[in-house]
């Protein structure tokens, strides 16, 4: 199993390497909304610092929703869905493989988004691990929520309206959960940053469990 | 012809018949009870008259949405042993759904208006204003989600999936909102614990629950219908295609 | 505005919008069933069921 999640996240972050879809379009893009952030706040310096952890959030939840579109178009666009469907690959390792390829590249795009908030917005970061800890859980949150919904608007015609649809309510609590967090990671807010760190992994294990059970029937034909 | 025998089961039946005038009858009931012959409360005044049709609704609303995820829970196991067993179960769950928004949305609006008179304010970030409004968009989204061409298979199992785990998120968003942030007042009836609301305000409420759950099973049954009937329809307009295909096909040889 | 005209307002609305939706969900159903040519005898008697609706 271990060795077929591994043939997927390959096969999907090898078709990313080719395409660069992520780094060349996605990242930049993700660091221009960080640019029109602060234009939205009037470049209010004690505004953009109290909320940088929010607004970093929400440039991710933007990138994300496209890697998770792309993330899908691949599987479709050719018929790919029908030679995953008839490989001997199970649906929860497909599952958890998609997931893991969303999880690098999400976490590509925070790599370059982490660094901007901190120059863009002078923020610093007081609790390092805590704000690690909250980036991967919130991320693992994105990775397999996003691998879920995906397959739910999967190779229908208006997937690009419908998935941020359907995502953002879902990702609600996360986008909450991450900001909170951040805020205490950067000292911006004292307050029970684990807790919300903590919420992000339950949030992330409910939503794999689900994914595990479920992704079989998004994917099934006719 | 067949059709036309089961047809009047789709309109109209003697009990929803019964059932549409009760609902009439009861809201028209609900409507005295609680704008005339309920007292004004001690704190809230006249304003407590809304929570007849809000704290209902609501009730209503999370009804609804359990329904659905029954409903598609149902349907996700039959379908697959069977695939044509499960179609109940699909429509049910999405007129629940439905009718579940429909309520979602009074909540909403009478919970504003509630709140302008009360806090003063429409709007609270508090966590059940906050879930509500979660709420109402994820079943948007689910009813969006049914109306999209695609094949009806396909596209009922992803909603059955789609019903179940956004109802298994309504605790997550309950929680994490509420964390965030609450301001609230308690609940207005809940087990074990005495009513805060007493008297003839507490029987009217009561009331005022029945006579909107007559009123929404009334409503889904004929949503129920609908659904059906759609069905029905597209079926004979693809028979009806593929027939004037064959008859093309037919005059040109 | 007053605790009356609101709660005349959330009261109104509500009916409003559920005469509204009871209407189409009927008429829907009933513009279908002509359709496909049945359920015809069974409309007078729920039309004047809706119509009662709207006057709650």
């Amino acid at each position: 199993m271990l060795a077929e999640i591994f043939l997927v996240a390959r096969k999907d972050l090898r078709v990313e390497r080719r395409a660069k879809i992520a780094l060349g379009q996605v990242a930049p893009l993700a660091l221009l909304i960080l640019m029109v952030f602060a234009f939205a706040l009037d470049a209010n310096t004690s505004l953009l610092e109290r909320g940088a952890g929010g607004l970093y959030w929400l440039a991710v939840l933007y990138g994300g929703t496209l890697l998770i579109q792309r993330s899908f178009d691949v599987e479709t666009d050719d018929g790919n869905m029908d030679a995953l469907r008839m490989s001997a690959i199970g649906m929860p390792s497909l599952f958890l493989g998609k997931a893991l390829a969303l999880f690098v590249q999400i976490t590509v795009l925070e790599l370059i988004l982490g660094p901007g908030i901190l120059l863009l917005y002078n923020v610093g970061v007081v609790d390092w691990v805590l704000l690690i800890a909250a980036a991967i859980a919130g991320t693992v949150a994105f990775s397999v929520c996003g691998v879920l919904w995906g397959a739910m608007s999967a190779g229908l015609r208006v997937r690009a309206t419908l998935l941020p649809l359907l995502l953002v309510p879902v990702l609600a609590p996360v986008l909450l959960a991450g900001s909170r967090a951040f805020e205490t990671a950067l000292g911006v807010r004292a307050g029970a940053g684990w807790t919300w760190a903590g919420l992000m992994f339950v949030i992330a294990a409910v939503h794999t469990a689900l994914g595990l059970g479920a992704f079989g029937f998004l994917l099934e034909e006719g | 012809m067949p059709v036309a025998n089961s047809g009047a089961k789709m309109t109209a039946t003697l009990i929803t018949r019964v059932l549409g005038v009760s609902a009439l009858a009861a809201t028209g009931l609900m409507a005295v009870l609680g704008l005339v012959i309920s007292p004004p409360d001690v704190v809230q005044g006249e304003a407590v008259r809304m929570l007849y049709i809000h704290v209902p609704s609501i009730w209503i609303a999370y009804g609804g949405f359990a329904l659905t995820s029954i409903s598609s829970i149902l349907f996700l196991r039959r379908s697959r042993r069977r695939p044509d067993q499960g179609r109940h179960y699909d429509r049910l769950a999405g007129s629940a759904a439905e009718v579940g928004v429909v309520f979602t949305a009074i909540t909403l609006i009478t919970g504003m208006l509630w709140g302008k008179v009360t806090w003063g304010t429409y709007w609270q970030w508090d966590a059940r204003l906050t879930t509500t409004v979660l709420l109402f968009v994820t079943y948007l989204g689910y009813l969006a989600l049914r109306r999209l061409p695609a094949e009806p298979a396909v596209r009922s199992r992803r909603a059955a999936v789609m019903a179940l785990i956004s109802f298994i998120n309504v605790p997550i968003v309950h929680y994490s909102v509420d964390w965030w942030r609450t301001l609230h007042q308690k609940a207005s009836l809940s087990v074990g614990r005495r009513p805060e609301i007493t008297g003839e305000m507490y029987w009217t409420l009561l009331y005022s629950a029945l006579a909107v759950t007559i009123l929404a099973t009334w409503l889904i049954i004929h949503r129920y219908r609908v659904i059906r009937l759609e069905e029905l329809r597209d079926e004979e307009g693809l028979e009806a295609l593929i027939a004037s295909r064959l008859n093309k096909d037919f005059g040109s040889h | 505005m007053s605790e009356v005209a609101t709660v005349v307002a959330g009261w109104g609305i509500t009916f409003v919008i559920l005469a509204t939706y009871s209407i189409w969900v009927v008429f829907r159903g009933k513009g279908i069933g002509r359709e496909l040519g049945i359920g015809e005898t069974e409309q007078s008697d729920l039309e004047k069921d809706v119509g009662t609706i709207t006057d709650s």
